[in-house]
């Protein structure tokens, strides 16, 4: 028999935060912060020996200068930087803002030492003190460089959990019900309806808790019991219709009722295991749905026995069904919840893990 | 229209079977001989009881309803088919592109008495069409044999061997031969993940392999679980044969 096949899915590393920078989009972003910073500056130096305009005509170019040569770099190193951990990239990317400040500061004086004699109104428009033009610039750069940085992460962060509450929102549609369950149970319930007129009653009422439970806000979390209630009234509901075939063994009686998870959690597990196990097992077998709680963290696995040859277009299914789950999962507790899967020949097993969270009473 | 015809009820699940029995009950002019759960037990009691059509749902444990239909498709005489099925994207498509019968669970009464009326035998090529797009039918389960009077169907995964003889194929299976009239060539195309060409004129069991040993004349040949003599392999397929055991399929 071969060895299982294990496989973790975790959620994929967030992209780096730092944009594109030789994108026309961010290029302008980066000269609209030198321009405006060049405005704070001749506002800040007040009455000197130049006039205002005179004064912001030689700081906003040298500082345009400056912007374009650290988006220039930027774009350069910003798929080099993009696999460092995110503290020292971004360590990395104020040296290299500093670094070009004092570079076309550097120059800018040079230029200004052989070109424009001192006293003349050339001559005026450059520095004269070289150590502390440079000191004021790196220092400068520094602070404008770090409060840059931190406005391309917030928004990157932000861009990133409006598309993540998005996917999870389409994924959560997609978790719903499978429209082959919906129309195999109106069957049942239509065979049921004149031969067993109460179970027929009990199976509408059944389908319509379970789909009030899937109609019900995609985001929203529910005390463990409820969502364990919503997987036995599918259960219910399948038994009727496979009979025999179906057992479940339920081990979830050392779990916390009333911990809160994403809702519809099992029911969709519960579902994979007889849409892709039971149902296509001609005797059937038993589907395995138990609960631990590991200190602060609740672990819940759904097994199921699997035919020996599965077509593939069916393990396609199961594995959107995983993915959205892992989703959602991740949503709910970012970074510390996990999915793992163990297939075999024989038995297909998917275990969660996340924090235990308990309300206050 | 409907009058007399004999109708077989294939469903895995026991409810869907009762509902569609009813409601042949209720049209009067039609009886229903038989129900089976299996795509199995399906063709057994097609062979026995002969009905006119067979009640076919499409997604059952094991022998799917698609795969049954082949099956029936090389009977001597075989039944009209009308597929039932409550939800399968894939099939609904082929089934409008073939022109096959079908009816949607659950079952209108109406829908069921106009299929009634127009049960046709769909023909072999359609059914190797929807095979095709099938997700589990593709590849058969079983092969159906006829042993003088009787339809046996051996699970694939039994069988030991196919052998070329003449104009037949001839089936090595531990319960004895079976003679069938498919080429091997259009066995290995359909089992060939399974089954390794060793010989011209043989294709065999990866999973029953028991032992490749070296014949006298320095071939090598395969000894397969269950059969007595081995089975020479050719010099030209010797090197695939030790590759695919090797890989494990």
């Amino acid at each position: 028999m071969p060895a299982p096949t294990q496989s973790r899915e975790e959620p994929g590393a967030a992209a780096f935060y730092l944009p594109d920078f030789c994108a026309t989009r961010i290029v302008f972003v980066v000269v609209l912060i030198a321009e405006i910073v060049a405005l704070v500056l001749t506002l800040a130096h007040g009455p000197g020996d130049l006039d205002f305009w005179t004064e912001l005509a030689r700081t906003a170019p040298f500082l345009l200068w400056i912007a374009l040569g650290t988006a220039f770099v930027l774009c350069v190193v910003r798929a080099r930087l993009a696999r460092l951990p995110i503290a020292r990239a971004s360590a990395m990317a104020l040296v290299l803002i500093v670094g070009v400040t004092l570079v076309i500061s550097e120059l800018a004086y040079r230029f200004g030492e052989s070109f424009a004699l001192p006293g003349t109104d050339l001559g005026r428009l450059f520095p004269s003190d070289h150590a502390a033009f440079l000191i004021r610039g790196g220092l400068i750069s520094f602070i404008i460089g770090a409060l840059a940085l931190r406005y391309f992460y917030v928004t990157h962060e932000w861009r990133r959990n409006v598309e993540m509450e998005a996917r999870a929102r389409i994924h959560a549609l997609q978790a719903r019900i499978r429209p082959h369950f919906l129309f195999n149970s109106m069957n049942t319930i239509a065979a049921l309806t004149r031969s067993d007129p109460r179970q027929a009653e009990e199976a509408v009422e059944d389908l319509a808790d379970l789909f009030r439970a899937n109609l019900s806000e995609a985001r929203a979390q529910i005390p463990l019991k409820e969502e364990l209630e919503v997987a036995r009234i599918y259960q219910r509901i399948e038994e009727l219709r496979l009979g025999a075939r179906l057992k479940v063994e339920w081990q979830v009686r050392d779990l916390p009722m009333r911990a809160l998870v994403p809702s519809l959690l099992i029911q969709p597990l519960l579902e994979n295991a007889i849409y892709h196990g039971i149902e296509r097992l001609p005797a059937g077998g038993t589907v395995t749905v138990a609960g631990e709680r590991d200190g602060s963290v609740l672990r819940l696995s759904v097994a199921n026995p699997v035919p020996s040859e599965p077509g593939a277009r069916e393990r396609e299914g199961n594995r959107i069904a995983i993915a959205n789950i892992t989703q959602r999962l991740e949503l709910a507790f970012p970074g510390q919840s996990g999915i793992e899967t163990v297939q075999t020949t024989e038995s297909y097993k998917v275990t969660l893990t996340f924090p235990c969270v308990e309300p206050a009473l | 229209m409907t009058s007399g015809l004999r109708i077989l009820v294939v469903d895995d699940e026991p409810p869907a079977r009762d509902r569609l029995k009813r409601l042949i009950d209720e049209l009067g002019d039609c009886e229903c001989v038989g129900e089976a759960g299996t795509g199995e037990d399906a063709l057994k009691l097609a062979d026995q009881l002969k009905p006119d059509v067979i009640l076919l749902d499409i997604r059952m444990p094991g022998m799917d309803g698609v795969e049954a239909a082949r099956h029936l498709s090389d009977f001597d005489e075989p039944p009209a088919v009308i597929f039932t099925t409550a939800y399968d994207q894939y099939a609904l498509d082929a089934f409008e592109t073939h022109a096959v019968g079908y009816l949607l669970k659950p079952v209108r009464r109406e829908k069921l008495e106009a299929a009634l009326e127009g049960a046709m035998r769909p023909t072999r090529a359609q059914l190797a069409r929807l095979a095709k797009v099938s997700p589990t039918a593709a590849r058969r389960s079983h092969i159906a044999v006829r042993t003088r009077d009787e339809l046996k169907l051996l699970p694939v995964e039994e069988i030991r061997a196919f052998m070329a003889d003449q104009k037949y194929t001839t089936i090595r299976h531990p319960e004895g031969e079976y003679l069938i009239e498919e080429s091997l060539r259009s066995l290995e195309d359909e089992f060939g993940t399974d089954f390794v060409r060793i010989h011209r004129s043989a294709l065999v069991a990866l999973r029953h392999i028991e032992a490749v040993e070296r014949a006298a004349d320095g071939g090598y040949a395969v000894r397969l679980r269950g059969t007595a003599e081995p089975l020479t392999v050719s010099r030209r397929l010797g090197g695939e044969l030790v590759r695919r055991i090797r890989s494990g399929g």
